[in-house]
């Protein structure tokens, strides 16, 4: 039971990771909180479950599950952030609450209120690893996720255009003035960010067999807690704010109350604001 | 005037103190505020479970403010650690688990929330009829209005100008800052909770999710539409928003369409709000944080 319950966080753990290192990547270049990362995530899932009903061809819609999620996040940069640069981080708050608000409900408008299933269904194996029941999705999302973190590891590291990432979250000015393009960074930013989310949000679709309008808010606010547990702004901290979170939300469920399971991630959020705002991996602010 | 001319008259009232209570944390002290809506329904609770314990209408009034500016004092005290956007992040999650222990607590009727809340009544006057619960109701706006600003003006209301503009300077300049900073906390929840009240006994029935974080939000965009640290403007942004969708009825699951737009272009061609003189980027100026 422990381990079953502790097996079933991870796997939404690893969800959470990937939207949270879309939170903290946003956060540690830009210095604002992209509150509308949820909505990233179902505008993901949405064009896969669309494309997927239209065509029937999984990697095709997968793709533009991914496309899609990418073009939202950098109009949105251009959008509601760019103009706000170098002000308060709070005026770049609200604008990002609007925006997550108003493409919710665009979603609300465009694709209808009701529950999608997912079109493929998906025949389920269960595989027994000592006393742990385990099945292929669960399996997918786990090896989704370790891929996408190497992919980004080796991406910030070893590229170009991740070393500039550094370099513009160190000091915006100075690499500018070392001739990176700051503006084409921010967009890589959010375009990487975005394209992680959506792939978190089409998984979750064919997990939880379901897309509605509604499906990023609370996991775009329990990613953003799992970035701020880790530590906001660093990446293995999104990795493990967000595996903490979620195993922690499902013990929490299992063995203290139902009712309250999603009061623990804000639990969780508030305290460590208020106790030790760097998160467990991260620097002092 | 027909009744549902008065009925919006009454919410633009509720929602006016609602606003102009958030205003004077975000706008006069610099301290902002995504958990707003918390405040409004512990005042309707408070007030609503008193009521039905059988204490008189102006009592339950009176205690559910005191109530709930305890409550903006326990979230205040740990607050103070933190500022700016992990603030706002902060009461986004005190608004979020208030919302959960509203659903999930017995003696608040879980999702289903207290109905047949007794109606109000002062001194044995019925103050039921819509016309005499809209003057009611306007005269709290106005004692609230009166009070602000002479708060505005004095001591407390400079002392609070200069947190917002530069709290380490404020410091410096022997500005008890955590004391000033929790009183701004305590007086903004205290008529949050009024305002709460005053709803729970128009309506007669209440449940969590009229005070989950849509509503935290929409009080917020009243702020920011209005002017951020207007009196006026918090009126005029709570009419605004409140009249806005009931001209359009028929929109109405699409109107997050609207607000949404409205938040981000209030934001980046006029931060400073329809009644804004200053520009949002003098009182927000980037801080030495």
């Amino acid at each position: 039971m422990f381990w079953q319950q502790a097996l079933n966080g991870v796997v939404i753990g690893c969800v959470y990771t990937l939207v949270a290192l879309g939170y903290t990547m946003v956060y540690g270049i830009l210095g604002i909180i992209n509150f509308a990362q949820g909505e990233i995530y179902m505008y993901g899932a949405y064009g896969a479950v669309i494309t997927l009903g239209l065509t029937g061809n999984l990697t095709l819609s997968v793709l533009v599950g991914i496309s899609l999620s990418c073009v939202v996040g950098v109009l949105l940069e251009r959008v509601a952030f760019k103009p706000l640069r170098g002000l308060n981080p709070l005026i770049s708050l609200i604008s990002a609450i609007g925006a997550s608000i108003f493409l919710s409900s665009s979603a609300r408008f465009i694709f209808g209120p009701d529950e999608r299933p997912f079109p493929i269904h998906f025949a389920s194996h269960m595989y027994n690893f000592l006393g742990v029941d385990i099945s292929d999705m669960q399996l997918i999302i786990i090896g989704a996720s370790l891929l996408l973190i190497t992919l980004l590891y080796v991406i910030v590291n070893h590229t170009k255009n991740g070393r500039a990432m550094k370099a513009v979250a160190m000091d915006a000015e100075a690499a500018m003035l070392m001739g990176i393009d700051v503006d084409k960074t921010y967009m890589f930013t959010f375009l990487i960010g975005s394209a992680l989310s959506g792939v978190a949000g089409i998984l979750m679709a064919i997990y939880y067999n379901t897309t509605y309008p509604t499906m990023g808010t609370l996991p775009g606010l329990k990613a953003f807690s799992a970035a701020v547990l880790g530590g906001v702004g660093s990446i293995p901290g999104a990795v493990v704010g967000g595996l903490t979170l979620g195993v922690a939300e499902n013990l929490g469920a299992a063995y203290i109350s139902s009712g309250f399971k999603d009061a623990f991630a804000f639990l969780a959020l508030v305290l460590v604001l208020v106790i030790r705002p760097s998160g467990i991996m991260g620097s002092k602010r | 005037m027909t009744p549902y001319i008065l009925h919006v008259g009454i919410i633009i009232i509720l929602f006016s103190i609602l606003s102009l209570s958030l205003n004077m944390a975000v706008g006069m002290a610099g301290l902002v505020s995504l958990g707003h809506a918390a405040f409004f329904g512990i005042g309707a609770y408070a007030s609503g479970l008193m009521m039905l314990e059988g204490l008189p209408f102006i009592v339950c009034l009176l205690l559910s403010g005191i109530i709930t500016s305890l409550f903006g004092l326990l979230l205040a005290i740990p607050s103070l650690r933190v500022k700016d956007d992990y603030l706002a992040i902060v009461t986004l999650g005190f608004g979020i688990i208030t919302v959960i222990v509203l659903m999930n607590m017995g003696i608040t009727g879980g999702p289903d929330g207290l109905t047949g809340i007794p109606q109000a009544s002062v001194f044995g006057f019925d103050i039921t009829s819509k016309p005499v619960y809209l003057v009611f109701c306007v005269s709290i706006l106005a004692v609230m209005v009166l009070t602000t600003s002479r708060l505005k003006a004095s001591k407390v209301g400079r002392a609070w100008a200069a947190i917002r503009d530069n709290d380490t300077v404020a410091m410096f300049m022997g500005i008890n800052i955590y004391y000033y900073k929790i009183l701004c906390m305590v007086i903004s929840s205290f008529w949050a909770g009024i305002a709460g009240s005053l709803y729970a006994h128009y309506t007669g029935y209440i449940n969590p999710m009229t005070f989950g974080m849509q509503t935290s939000i929409m009080i917020l965009a009243m702020v920011v539409l209005g002017g951020i640290g207007s009196i006026p403007g918090s009126i005029i942004g709570a009419a605004a928003l409140v009249i806005l969708p009931e001209l359009l009825r028929g929109l109405e699951a699409n109107q997050g369409i609207f607000y949404g737009a409205l938040l981000v272009a209030m934001m980046v061609l006029r931060p400073q709000g329809i009644m804004g003189r200053m520009k949002v980027t003098d009182i927000f100026a980037r801080g030495g944080s």
